[in-house]
């Protein structure tokens, strides 16, 4: 029923598409939108456009400003570390997409089924993403203590696992991962609950029909299921990019960027460059820069991942 | 997908239940830590309580003078929802239904602010929230987050919308019914479950956000709980058993909230993020 | 709790905007030096940002002080940059805020001074008492724009039963260190516990051993490298960091220092798992709270040379506090000050913090476990933190890094410090 009503939208669009050109007067006057665009305006527009202007300048965030042409964007181009934060930020989202959303549709299948305890498990799942970054990168420095006795090296001791034991914010090859990891265990619940929505849309009768068929499990949800999850693909994988691609408090809390420059980001260099080393106009420079890229590759991901969907 | 409770089905019940354990290790780690005394601490950090105190908690609730800020935060978080869902709803009904250029470049728009760093508008906004005469105040916060969380609500509504059926509002409106009436009497009741999730979404978001009440209401009588937490910690920061309270004591209303709406909120998604 | 007056200075700039008269604008200094002036008369609300280590004297010293109201609001040093940093770009500083001594930090009294945003506090009485050694933290141009009501110092925060245990007293020299450090690893503790995951916990040890290594041999260095003449490469730095990594080899550390925070520090010192962590004086609280009994903790100097004579320790003025030049409660702000320069409140304060006073009179009570410092700091053996001296923010945290990637491995000293070099060298 409910993928009747997915597909019925489309249709829908399409009809009051028409009838606006024979009547015209089913579409809601302008003012509807007016206080939102207003307020927005005033609030994001209004400031990030004069905002702007500080990337073409000098500014140290306190003091006298002068313009500097595109300077910030020259030194960005040529700067070592910056680089060395994009790579970062690519690898974290990366790493965030796949994970987070690969153990969110697992949850969701499991919780998907007669399980009795399916309820409870949606709720402790999806918690954790009710709860401040910033209090959860505090919990889980503690919980990536690399005391061999204390946080998860205790509990991978106790359950004989103790070999997997790990310095993992100490460890520059690792503290990126770790950094991951905390924000796939807060999140994981997030991406399963938008995944129980698409699941919920499949069709029952879709299942039985290939259950009949002699479809095996995996061959229905290849058939059946995958397909038809595609809008909650498109979601979820372009809500967790811009999320990884922004991500800062949760890599600030836990690592400032360390060890050494290990788990640094845009969106730490950004801030670093702003209200520590007081280059306030070059960190607005690399937060236009930002942007313009996050915007792009949502971009993208919309257009590829729509397109699938309108194939399938 | 059996009907039956079979032997499947109670493995993968384990499975499941053995995830969610592990899952929970973090939380575990959290409660215990803050119902224990030092002298628990230092021998057992991780152990189950064997004599639990709430010592610690009393000591948070007072020391961060959590009772007021629990009101500030709570005025400013349920106001804010007001105006969003109210103003946001609208707006995404306009541009849902409206095929032009204009209505289609609005919602470009209001998706550009989703990308955009905070960071970018944050002095200028700051000056204009100064300058009239905003600062330490309900309203100077209630504007902000209306207008921060603007684009993700219209986001949402508009996807929805998108895929609900225009009959019901054209009735309406072949009845004789305005757009105003139309909308509120017919087309936001449909809304219902995706508004669910606007509000959780937002209540998660402005109930934890710390930087910007500590830069508008830093120092006033209406600093939030974030606010009060964080110098709390900031000055207790080696006492484990008193942090961990503070942070159980912060996150637990939202825990609360989402815990009382938790099956409308998983039903709002299930139905509201088609997308 | 603050009340109702919070909202004063705002509602203040409304009726300004309101009437709108340029004539408001006039009388309103006028309002407000009377004020000022008044004794025991209602003075307006000032606004007072903090760092969360202010909070316990300033709760004190703004209840003592009768002649303001205040709206405080203190939170972690990160975010009160963030925050305070914002308000100052934005033309609307607090009329009170959080400013560290000397150079080297966004938020220290040179980089905010040269902006002209700090207003000058010189024709105070306290200010003619600050030490001569000291003027640098406090002065720029020969403006004093900062006060801060003392100096911590960097040593060794001890656990005396450990010391106990393991039969050891505190070292006088380098290879006496050495020698306490082994017997206290063979006691199977860990001699040295270090949090080197919190970033500013990194620059400590090098702070403790620099003094030593550098300033007693050069006194000059500072000016030498200000002058160009002088870099981090080919001085006592190099050494420092030898003696830095001298101590990981040996395993004197915890394991995983690099993954270790300020906290779990704390806690191994505290609990008798470790025996010493080489810290700030100004977290002696911090340790004590966190210990069975604050009796256990006491600290003494790093001897960072083998000969007794050379060793030199570093003493830094701490956090202070800035008076807003563009704050339209200016006069009842640095009233407040001058408060605060008194010398029983300089005492409060420094009590408070653990920290050894500006100046000193016979009422002035010092942490004991502070007294082995005193002979350092009264016989000129005694300099301040070192990115006090430094031209820019980016060297502090620069330095951050290279510790960090030193005990990782990841970079040689020589690498470092050339890093170093080129960063001191920026703007």
């Amino acid at each position: 029923m409910d993928g009747a009503r997915a597909s019925g939208g489309r249709a829908g669009g399409g009809r009051v598409r028409s009838r606006r050109r024979r009547g015209g007067f089913l579409t809601p006057p302008w003012w509807f939108a007016a206080p939102a665009v207003l307020v927005y305006a005033l609030v994001v527009l209004y400031p990030s456009a004069s905002g702007v202007m500080y990337a073409f300048t000098d500014w140290n965030g306190i003091g006298d400003r002068s313009f500097n042409g595109l300077d910030n964007f020259q030194r960005l181009w040529q700067d070592d570390a910056a680089r060395g934060s994009l790579t970062n930020t690519l690898l974290l989202t990366v790493a965030i997409v796949v994970v987070q959303n690969g153990i969110g549709l697992l949850l969701a299948l499991g919780v998907h089924t007669h399980i009795k305890s399916r309820a409870v498990l949606r709720v402790v799942f999806f918690t954790p993403a009710v709860v401040s970054p910033v209090m959860v990168a505090f919990l889980w420095k503690y919980v990536y203590n690399p005391a061999p006795d204390a946080g998860l090296n205790g509990i991978l001791g106790a359950v004989g696992l103790g070999s997997l034991r790990q310095d993992w914010l100490g460890d520059p090859s690792l503290a990126l991962w770790s950094v991951a990891g905390m924000v796939v265990w807060q999140f994981a619940g997030y991406s399963m609950v938008i995944f129980l929505a698409g699941l919920e849309g499949v069709p029952a009768e879709l299942h039985e029909a290939a259950m009949i068929d002699g479809a095996g499990r995996w061959q229905r949800f290849r058939s059946v299921t995958w397909p038809l999850l595609a809008p909650s693909v498109t979601i979820n994988v372009m809500l967790s990019t811009i999320g990884g691609l922004k991500l800062f408090d949760q890599v600030y809390a836990a690592t400032s960027g360390g060890p050494g420059h290990a788990s640094e980001t845009l969106s730490t260099v950004l801030y670093k460059q702003a209200f520590v080393y007081g280059n306030y106009g070059y960190s607005t420079a690399i937060a236009l820069v930002l942007a313009l890229f996050v915007a792009a590759v949502s971009l993208v991901q919309v257009y590829y991942l729509r397109s699938r969907e309108v194939g399938s | 997908m059996s009907l039956r409770y079979g032997l499947r089905t109670f493995l993968l019940e384990l499975v499941m239940v053995a995830a969610a354990v592990a899952f929970l290790f973090p939380v575990y780690a959290l409660v215990t830590l803050s119902l224990k005394d030092k002298q628990q601490l230092a021998a057992s950090p991780l152990s189950p309580p064997t004599s639990p105190t709430l010592g610690n908690y009393s000591d948070a609730w007072s020391r961060a003078s959590l009772g007021s800020a629990l009101l500030n935060s709570t005025v400013i978080t349920v106001a804010s929802l007001v105006v969003l869902i109210a103003i946001g709803s609208f707006a995404a009904y306009f541009l849902a239904r409206c095929a032009t250029r204009l209505g289609f470049g609005l919602y470009v728009l209001f998706l550009l602010g989703i990308v955009l760093p905070f960071q970018l508008g944050m002095i200028p906004l700051f000056k204009m929230v100064d300058s009239a005469g905003l600062l330490g105040t309900y309203q100077g916060m209630i504007v902000f987050y209306t207008g921060i969380q603007l684009p993700f609500t219209v986001f949402l509504y508009t996807g929805f919308i998108r895929a609900l059926p225009a009959d019901y509002a054209n009735a309406a409106l072949i009845d004789g019914a305005g757009h105003l009436q139309a909308f509120t009497r017919v087309v936001f009741p449909l809304l219902r479950p995706i508004t669910g999730t606007v509000l959780i979404l937002n209540a998660v978001f402005i109930w934890n956000d710390f930087f910007t009440p500590l830069l508008y209401l830093g120092g006033s009588a209406r600093e939030t709980v974030p606010v009060r937490i964080f110098a709390f910690v900031g000055q207790y920061v080696s006492d484990y058993g008193l942090v961990f309270a503070g942070l159980v004591l912060a996150a637990l209303p939202i825990i609360v909230v989402f815990l009382v709406l938790q099956r409308y909120v998983i039903k709002g998604f299930a139905s509201g993020l088609k997308g | 709790m603050t009340t109702s007056f919070d909202r004063a200075p705002l509602s203040r700039r409304g009726f300004l905007r309101l009437s709108g008269g340029a004539a408001a604008a006039a009388a309103l200094p006028a309002v407000l030096a009377a004020c000022g002036g008044s004794s025991g008369g209602s003075g307006g609300t000032l606004r007072l940002v903090g760092v969360a280590d202010q909070q316990k004297p300033l709760d004190l010293l703004t209840k003592a002080y009768t002649q303001a109201k205040f709206s405080t609001s203190y939170a972690p040093t990160d975010q009160v940059q963030t925050s305070v940093r914002t308000q100052l770009g934005a033309g609307n500083a607090p009329d009170l805020h959080v400013v560290y001594p000397g150079n080297g930090s966004a938020m220290s009294m040179a980089q905010i001074a040269q902006a002209g945003l700090l207003a000058d506090l010189s024709d105070q009485a306290w200010t003619k008492r600050i030490p001569d050694n000291f003027k640098p933290a406090f002065q720029l141009g020969g403006k004093t724009l900062i006060y801060s009501a003392g100096s911590s110092v960097i040593g060794a925060i001890y656990n005396k039963k450990v010391f106990a245990e393991a039969g050891v007293e505190p070292p006088k020299t380098w290879s006496e260190f050495l020698q306490v450090c082994d017997k206290i690893k063979k006691k199977g503790k860990v001699p040295i516990a270090l949090g080197a995951q919190t970033p500013w916990i990194t620059q400590l040890i090098t702070y403790a051993l620099v003094p030593s290594t550098v300033y007693a041999k050069n006194p000059q260095f500072d000016a030498q490298m200000k002058a160009g003449s002088a870099t981090f490469a080919n001085s006592g730095w190099t050494q420092a960091l030898e003696m830095y990594l001298d101590l990981q080899k040996r395993g004197f550390f915890n394991d995983n220092p690099n993954g270790t925070t300020f906290e779990q520090q704390t806690s191994m010192v505290a609990t008798g798992k470790a025996a010493m962590a080489i810290q700030v004086s100004a977290v002696l609280p911090d340790f004590r709270k966190a210990a069975t009994s604050p009796d256990d903790l006491a600290m003494f100097p790093v001897p960072g040379a083998d000969d007794a004579s050379q060793v030199w320790i570093p003493a830094g003025v701490v956090v202070g506090l800035g008076v807003s030049a563009r704050s339209k409660n200016r006069d009842d702000a640095k009233a407040f000050i001058e408060f605060l320069g008194k010398q029983e409140n300089i005492n409060k304060w420094a009590e408070a913090v653990a920290c050894v006073p500006l100046v000193r009179d016979a009422s002035s009570k010092i942490d004991p476990v502070l007294n082995p410092f005193l002979p350092f700091m009264d016989g000129g053996k005694a300099v301040p933190f070192m990115d006090q001296a430094w031209p820019n923010a980016e060297v502090q945290p620069a330095h951050f890094a290279m510790v960090q990637e030193l005990l990782a491995g990841k970079t040689t000293i020589p690498k470092g410090l050339a890093k170093l070099d080129e960063t001191y060298r920026k703007k």
